[in-house]
């Protein structure tokens, strides 16, 4: 399995940095606000020393400077609270643009990579990884900040003290330094291999959970099992990975961040004794630097969530371009899709030509193939004039399905051209292309939501009368208006069947009415009687469209005005249906055989 | 530390999501117990540093002596070392439960789906699968991790309490009554976060859900657009989501805020009584340092201890929904009993069925084929003869009901279109009982017969190419072919087969209808098909009409009948 791209460590970093700052306002308060609170934490040990020295002289300032440190952490509390208050909604907002963004880019991914990468790895990406990120948001990203404040104000506080008693905690630095950038250089990508490893396990068990009946018939339960067990091992590896790098890393910076207390106590002490510091000031700075502890201890805790949110980020993000170019990314043959939210280029309010002198669809020289190296077309070229029938026939494998989807621009092809109207499909932004082209396969997926928002997607404000109108042109309204256009289908609401999946598929082709339609098996599953039916209910809607038909049934190849017969990725043949038959070639020779019984001509 | 999976990890406690947890942890018991003690010498090590401090406050620098000075510093220096040493051991060992659970509850889940098998769909969606895959095993493994960090925590309450009682007992009383206060407190805080937790992880997973479910139709937004319709809702939801988010924040914020407030009080507390006693000469100023540092050392184990109760209780829900999820029957098909009859004995030809209630009669060792006239009617007609719905059908002369179900999957195979492709390679794919071993060219023979060469042939690898999630990469047509050739392999005793070639052009289904009666030879074979091609080398073609059998016969006998004809001509149909 090819799995979806990830993007690199440099671009989910600069792509972070850009969140931060969109946001300049929001994120000042914050900041400010976990410096107040900080600062005032930082005034309670100095006071103690304070008290310390006083009451070590016999000095009663109790009272007064209790008062002051019970102050103090009420300021501290409140102030607590409302910076974590601040940074919830700035993390929920960048949050939430966060992940509107990816399903953006997710709405903008080319089919053929969804394809190669199965939806596991989307899936895992839309949950776990959204998931982690949000953890990072919300819990890595404030604690890491309020902690680095903690740390610069208490260090601050120290050199206020006597910059002399400063200088012991130093010892810490070049430890810290040397141990955690040995522990992120191989963090990184030692996390997004134990993300990789749940990938698999969530990918294995859906398959489990999809194929149960199939987990049963076959009796592989105990393959799938034995599949089970060796993503978790290799999880139970990846984990076990990480665990030794924070074997190596934890004790280190544990013990390097006890040893400046010890160096502050036993030199600051050495200064004391010598005249060079007082005891308040000695007593307050291995506070401070045992205070230290807690913001050091979080900021480390708190980096490892920041590594899985950086890959999580990462992972998200790799969704947006493919740095991994394959063979028939946008990438590597032209501008990618525009997005849903991405302004569409100014052509679109162009038509590609006036009505009267359409050109139709055309194949000049198209060759394509999902692997290097296998071409499934070879070739083609094709060209369907304006308002033509064509059926494409062929045996299964022969490129039919993978023709119709080159010609409705979801796969570019690897040579030659497919132009609509004399331009070149390629170069169409995806909202015009829809209106030229519209390609209906096989593949029904019921969308959470209502009947009504199943059947306007090509046409988001269409009105009732109108969603009625197309329900009835694929004889769907009976069923339809029985549950109601406000009913919940799709997983959670009610269960449509196959066929009328279908036949919903096939009322938003007849909103849409596109000029061109590719209809790819488009009617297989529905039972013979009501395939014939809503197929002739169809004709009626789309005449005068550009039709061409995809079918392994010879009838719908036999009202056609053209047929073209695939053979191993090439047209062989190109006529009318009596021309092929009269031709005497691979048409005829199917036709015999779907007529091969006794009482037929 | 110890490897997963576990070769056998037995059986979960259903009784209560407690009662798992407990199971869990029990089945660690050596680890988690290790782990409670690393975790408790690490947080004392930690508690006694404030103690070694003050200690080298008095006797060093009060006192102006340097040795003790050293001694008291090496001292604090030896503690941080125990403590991180013994730290980083507590972590392995709570990593160790934590994977134990989650990956034990992993192999329960995968387990229990399999055992579902055919009722999983009649039970369960399959998201809600994945949800307790993916997001509870997390949760579980999470809260087995903070059982040892809980009891450390307690221990090292238990022990700062003790030398403060020692040291002065007015003081330590003072802390024994806040700590418990402060617990309590911050419990009243958490109970109404969370309530509003899980209504915000309820908001969540919904528009989790509709991103899978964009995710799961992008194919069809992609053709036909939509996008920015699913992309507006998606938008909105995701609005809704945030702002459900803040007003968690909310109370979130008003814990933090107390998080900071109540230790705070208690060392206000203890050092305003701290420096009186320090006046009075009953506390030197080294220890007032010390109590200092126990009353903000004890706001770790508290938060330690509030993180666990929150972990504890998310690993509660996500308990109960694995234990719901593994409490679910399989569907009773009839007696799955040890003691049940084997049924007629496995014959070359296979046994014959009847299905009283269709009147469906199928002879042993020979291809039928079924033609629905209605579509709708094949699907249940097949789950009757392979008992994946409860039945009087016979099999033999024995109810289908009555056999072992083992025996009946074992002897009947039924392959329809929903019958999933699994990832991996196509060698292992195609050949689910491992026949290859014993007859080597089994799988090629299959391919052959169900007229799937050349999808072979267009693989970059042939039959060792490793297909992608559910055989996306084929056509429908290939994909059909392949589970034919699987269900050939597999050669099972009666082999029912629905529209086997709805999916394939008419030339490949010539080519498969002639191979694949040659291929059960002098087998059961039943084939519902409403196709001329299939139905032409079918030895006896049953007719059904509203659920009842209501004319057999050969093809070309059946073709005089006006109502079979319209089913199976229909190309020919009069407009």
């Amino acid at each position: 399995m090819t799995g979806l791209p990830v993007a690199s460590a440099t671009r989910a970093r600069a792509h972070a940095r850009r969140l931060a700052l969109r946001h300049p306002a929001e994120l000042g308060r914050v900041v400010v606000l976990h410096i107040l609170a900080a600062a005032s934490g930082l005034v309670v040990p100095w006071l103690l020393g304070r008290l310390v020295e006083d009451v070590a002289r016999g000095t009663d300032t109790v009272d007064r400077v209790a008062v002051l440190i019970c102050a103090f952490v009420v300021t501290q509390a409140a102030l607590t609270g409302f910076a974590m208050l601040a940074s919830a909604r700035l993390g929920e907002k960048v949050l939430a643009q966060l992940r509107e963004e990816f399903v953006d880019d997710v709405l903008a991914l080319p089919q053929s990579t969804v394809e190669r990468a199965g939806t596991g790895d989307l899936v895992t990406r839309t949950t776990r990884d959204v998931d982690l990120l949000s953890r990072a948001v919300r819990h890595a990203i404030p604690e890491t900040l309020i902690s680095a404040v903690t740390i610069v104000l208490t260090l601050g506080g120290l050199v206020l003290l006597g910059p002399l008693l400063a200088l012991p905690c130093l010892v810490a630095v070049p430890i810290l330094w040397a141990a955690t950038r040995w522990f992120l250089a191989r963090a990184r990508d030692a996390y997004l291999r134990e993300n990789a490893s749940y990938t698999r396990i969530a990918a294995g068990l859906s398959e489990t959970a999809d194929g149960a009946r199939t987990v049963e018939a076959l009796r592989i339960g105990a393959r799938r099992r034995a599949r089970a067990d060796d993503d978790i091992a290799a999880a139970d590896a990846a984990e076990r990975y990480t665990m030794r790098l924070r074997t190596v890393f934890l004790p280190i910076v544990d013990t390097a961040y006890v040893l400046p207390v010890v160096t502050t106590l036993v030199i600051g002490g050495a200064f004391h004794l010598n005249g060079l510091a007082s005891l308040g000031a000695v007593t307050a700075a291995t506070l401070y630097v045992q205070q230290l502890l807690t913001p050091v201890d979080t900021l480390l805790f708190w980096l490892n969530e920041l590594q899985l949110g950086s890959a999580a980020l990462a992972r998200l993000l790799g969704v947006r371009r493919p740095d991994q170019p394959t063979c028939d990314d946008d990438a590597t043959t032209g501008p990618a899709f525009p997005g849903p939210s991405r302004s569409a280029p100014l052509v679109l309010a162009t038509p590609v030509s006036a009505a009267g002198d359409r050109a139709g669809i055309a194949a000049h020289g198209v060759s394509f193939g999902y692997r290097d190296a296998v071409d499934v077309l070879r070739d083609v070229d094709l060209e369907v004039g304006p308002g033509e029938r064509l059926a494409i026939v062929g045996a299964s494998g022969a490129g039919k399905s993978t023709l119709g989807r080159v010609l409705a621009g979801v796969h570019r092809p690897r040579a030659g051209s497919i132009t609509v109207d004399d331009v070149d499909v390629g170069g169409l932004p995806l909202e015009q292309l829809r209106t030229e082209i519209t390609l209906v396969t096989q593949e029904h997926h019921v969308f959470r939501g209502s009947l009504r928002d199943n059947v306007v997607l090509p046409v988001p404000d269409a009105d009732d009368a109108a969603v009625e109108h197309a329900l009835r042109a694929v004889d769907a309204w009976d069923w339809a208006a029985d549950l109601g256009l406000d009913a919940r289908v799709g997983s959670g609401g009610t269960a449509l069947s196959p066929a009328q999946a279908q036949q919903l598929a096939l009322a938003r082709l007849t909103l849409a009415d596109p000029h061109t339609v590719i209809l790819d098996e488009a009617t297989s599953v529905l039972d013979p009687r009501s395939a014939r039916h809503v197929e002739r209910s169809l004709a009626a809607v789309l005449a005068g469209r550009t039709v061409i038909a995809i079918a392994h049934r010879l009838h719908t190849a036999h009202d056609a005005d053209r047929i073209a017969v695939m053979e191993e990725g090439r047209i062989v043949e190109l006529g009318s249906h009596d021309d092929l038959l009269r031709a005497g070639g691979a048409y005829a020779a199917l036709w015999n055989s779907w007529h091969g019984h006794p009482d037929r001509p | 530390m110890r490897q997963f999976p576990d070769p056998d990890p037995g059986q979960p406690d259903l009784r209560s999501p407690g009662s798992y947890l407990t199971r869990l942890a029990g089945a660690n018991r050596v680890i988690v117990a290790l782990g409670v003690v690393y975790s408790t010498v690490s947080v004392v090590a930690n508690a006694l540093i404030p103690a070694a401090i003050g200690r080298a406050v008095d006797d060093g620098l009060t006192e102006r002596d340097q040795r003790a000075l050293l001694l008291w510093g090496g001292a604090v220096l030896a503690l941080g070392i125990l403590q991180a040493v013994t730290g980083i051991l507590h972590d392995r060992c709570a990593l160790t439960a934590s994977l134990g659970g989650s990956f034990r509850t992993l192999q329960f889940v995968t387990d229990h789906a399999t055992r579902l098998g055919a009722s999983l769909p009649r039970r369960v969606s399959a998201g809600e699968v994945m949800s307790v895959g993916v997001a509870d095993v997390g949760q579980i493994g999470n809260a087995l991790a903070f059982v040892s960090r809980a009891v450390g925590a307690v221990a090292a309450v238990v022990v700062v309490a003790a030398i403060m009682l020692v040291t002065s007992w007015q003081l330590g009383l003072v802390v024994l009554v806040g700590v418990p206060v402060m617990v309590v407190a911050t419990t009243l805080t958490l109970r109404p976060l969370h309530r509003r937790q899980v209504g915000l992880r309820a908001v969540q997973s919904e528009l989790t859900s509709s991103a899978v479910d964009i995710v799961g139709g992008l194919r069809v937004l992609r053709g036909i657009g939509g996008e920015q319709m699913f992309a507006d809702g998606y938008r909105s939801e995701s609005q809704r989501a945030r702002r459900a988010a803040v007003r968690v924040a909310r109370v979130e914020a008003v814990l933090d805020g107390a998080k900071v407030l109540l230790p705070g009080l208690l060392v206000t507390a203890v050092v305003w009584q701290g420096a009186r006693y320090v006046l009075d000469g009953r506390l030197t100023p080294g220890q007032l340092v010390a109590f200092y540092g126990y009353a903000t050392f004890l706001s770790i184990p508290l938060r330690r201890l509030t993180n666990a109760a929150g972990a504890v209780m998310k690993g509660v829900v996500a308990a109960r929904r694995v234990t719901t999820l593994l409490s679910l029957q399989p569907h009773d098909t009839g007696g799955a009993s040890p003691t049940g009859d084997s049924g007629a004995p496995p014959t070359a030809a296979g046994a014959g069925f009847h299905d009283p209630v269709s009147g469906l009669r199928i002879e042993p060792g020979r291809l039928t084929a079924v033609v629905c006239a209605f579509s709708d009617d094949a699907g249940p007609l097949a789950d009757r003869i392979g008992r994946y719905a409860d039945s009087d059908v016979t099999f033999g002369d024995v109810p289908l009901r009555q056999l072992d179900i083992d025996d009946v999957r074992r002897r009947i195979l039924v392959v329809d279109n929903a019958a999933h492709l699994f990832s991996g390679s196509l060698r292992v794919e195609l050949d689910p009982a491992g026949r290859a071993a014993r007859v080597p060219d089994v799988v090629h023979r299959a391919v052959g017969t169900a007229s799937a060469h050349d999808v072979l042939a267009g693989l970059p690898a042939g039959l060792d190419t490793v297909v992608a999630d559910a055989g996306r990469e084929l056509s429908g047509g290939q994909g059909q072919r392949l589970r034919l050739a699987r269900a050939l392999t597999v050669d099972p005793e009666v082999l029912v087969l629905v529209e086997p070639t709805s999916a394939v052009d008419a030339h490949t289904e010539s080519r498969i209808a002639a191979g694949l009666a040659a291929a059960r030879d002098r087998r059961t074979t039943v084939v519902f098909s409403t196709s001329p091609i299939l139905l032409d080398c079918a030895e006896h073609v049953v007719f059904v009409e509203a659920g009842k059998a209501v004319a057999e016969g050969t093809h070309a006998e059946l073709l005089a009948d006006d109502r079979y004809r319209a089913v199976v001509a229909r190309e020919e149909d009069p407009a």
